[in-house]
């Protein structure tokens, strides 16, 4: 087990590598030029434009600008932001921070939703399941930021005076900031609950057809004892790991959501970076999330090898 | 499959003759400003008085003809990589697979938000970026069932009569992955309406005057309670755009019998 820990962490390192170097590449070859856009305007001296790009080390080669840039990273440097000047980890962690809250209400929210209809879909069969798997196929035609912008509308028509855009912070008041991202998490969960509902489905029925399932009930046991005992538990393993594979979807879901409910998040602070063309800011953004997903798949490889023995990676 | 195939028929309709079904100039402004469905203006009108029927369908046009030139280029350097690292193998697999991995390691959205940043929002630059956002799911793919076909018999008997390894790839080997890969296009079609929107919505799409489904939803969004026709039409029309390709790709993959995802 410790082996394969080791062994799936070390293969994520060159891939990791891969996703600062894209990071880094993309923001330094841009057609408008990376010391400019850092002074904020085009009129501005050749000297002090000079001046900006020895400050920032671009007139060094590339691949000591590279280095410089991951070693920084590594200590938890991610460098200076253009618009606010000051430095990007301070402003995007906390960011973050509610960034992982409103997907991990999405993500139960979705866990939620999915299980239960894939389950009744799967055990009930005839129209309930010809229903989930419309109901299902319909929102995933629905993309979130059209539910999100929907629900804004349905709150502004009919229930006005329930004020939707106001973010409370966690600290100032943890039911009411709970209730501030129910409807972002809403609108961020439902596409995501489909996956889940056709895979818990398919599971369902699959360790339906399995010999102990029938021989647990020939010796007798009671529907729901082979329901809760049985069917649930085996059929969650891969449940369990689509919905962990599901928080990339949901990390980049949450740009949209965030910007429409204006909650203070790091998918908003992506959207503000790009606007204000903060390079240094959106190459944070894109290396942090990135190893982020990369770390929820090894974790979900792990869980998956601890779960279910026949799983090895030697 | 059939009410898919008609679905895709009416997009393929709007995308070929979309100004002339359009009723109005799409940037043509009229004094009655959100003014509800009536005769003249079956949808209404938009905050300065543009028909919104004809922004959408002009509006359709452009966010279907870049979903559909973006993915046909990634369907094109997908199937090229995906057939060359599974047919080849070896030392050309790993360097293949492990850069597309790379790219495969950023959420989709975030990626392409980042590259029309350092792009610039243009047209081309908008193509190209899902273009290379969704090139390593086809390759995979492709990749995954070559692996397999690859060593069946026909291909041994046709480099045993001496065809050569270029033809064998193309002739026996892409015939017999061609239905994971028509299932997959479908359903990356669908993810390159939600995308394009996505990133238009944002103000990331192609640059205005041009409409858009996704600026359409965003611009709507201030004067919504106001006109919620102007709300409602971009989103529907969005919604029916990716419920075509879902449709579709559920036919073919009943139709062509292929196991699901």
């Amino acid at each position: 087990m410790m082996r394969m820990v080791v062994v799936r962490l070390a293969l994520t390192i060159p891939i990791l590598l891969g996703v600062s170097l894209v990071a880094f590449v993309l923001m330094r070859a841009l057609p408008g030029d990376f010391a400019q856009a850092s002074a904020g305007t085009s009129t501005i001296s050749a000297a002090a434009l000079e001046q900006i790009r020895v400050n920032l080390g671009l007139d060094r080669p590339i691949w000591e600008q590279y280095l410089r840039w991951l070693g920084n990273a590594l200590t938890g440097d991610l460098g200076r932001s253009f618009a606010s000047k000051r430095p990007i980890a301070g402003e995007l962690f906390p960011r973050l921070a509610v960034t992982a809250e409103l997907t991990l209400i999405a993500g139960a929210m979705a866990l939620a939703m999915g299980v239960s209809t894939g389950l009744a879909s799967a055990r009930l069969r005839g129209r309930t399941d010809w229903m989930v798997r419309g109901w299902n196929s319909l929102l995933l035609a629905v993309p979130n930021f059209v539910i999100a912008t929907l629900i804004v509308l349905l709150f502004g028509l009919y229930f006005p005076t329930i004020g939707i855009f106001n973010y409370v912070a966690f600290a100032t008041d943890p039911l009411g900031n709970l209730a501030s991202l129910l409807l972002p998490a809403l609108s961020l969960s439902l596409s995501v609950s489909v996956t889940i509902s056709e895979n818990t489905r398919a599971a369902v029925l699959e360790v339906s057809s399995q010999d102990y399932v029938m021989v647990a009930r020939a010796k007798g046991l009671h529907a729901r004892t082979i329901l809760g005992n049985y069917l649930v538990r085996n059929a969650l393993t891969p449940v369990i790991t689509v919905a962990g594979l599901q928080a990339a979807a949901m990390l980049g879901g949450s740009i949209l959501i965030e910007t429409i409910f204006t909650i203070p998040g790091m998918g908003q602070y992506l959207f503000e970076s790009v606007g204000n063309r903060d390079y240094p800011a959106i190459q944070g953004i894109v290396l942090v999330a990135a190893t982020i997903v990369l770390l929820m798949n090894v974790l979900v490889d792990i869980a998956y090898a601890r779960v279910d023995a026949r799983v090895s990676y030697d | 499959m059939t009410i898919g195939l008609a679905m895709f028929a009416a997009l393929v309709l709007v995308v070929l003759l979309g100004p002339l079904l359009a009723p109005y100039s799409p940037s043509k402004t009229s004094p009655d400003s959100l003014a509800g469905p009536s005769a003249a203006h079956w949808l209404g009108t938009d905050s300065i008085g543009r028909d919104v029927l004809s922004r959408l369908i002009v509006g359709g046009r452009g966010t279907l003809l870049i979903t559909f030139v973006a993915v046909a280029l990634a369907l094109a350097v997908g199937l090229v990589l995906g057939l060359v690292s599974g047919y080849v193998g070896g030392r050309v697999d790993v360097v293949i697979m492990r850069v597309l991995d790379v790219v495969f390691a950023f959420p989709v959205f975030l990626l392409a938000i980042a590259v029309v940043a350092a792009l610039g929002p243009t047209l081309r630059n908008l193509i190209l970026t899902i273009a290379i956002v969704y090139t390593p799911t086809l390759a995979r793919v492709v990749r995954g069932p070559v692996l397999s076909v690859k060593r069946w018999d026909h291909v041994e008997a046709a480099r045993s009569v001496g065809v050569g390894e270029f033809a064998i790839a193309l002739r026996h080997v892409l015939p017999m992955v061609i239905s994971p890969i028509l299932v997959q296009t479908s359903l990356t079609l669908a993810n390159t309406i939600f995308t394009v929107t996505a990133l238009s919505f944002l103000g990331l799409g192609p640059p205005p005057p041009d409409p858009n489904w996704g600026s359409m939803l965003a611009d709507a969004r201030q004067f919504m309670e106001l006109a919620p026709l102007t709300v409602i039409g971009p989103a529907a029309a969005i919604v029916f755009a990716s419920l075509t390709f879902i449709v579709l790709a559920n036919g073919l993959r009943e139709m062509l019998d292929v196991q699901g995802r």
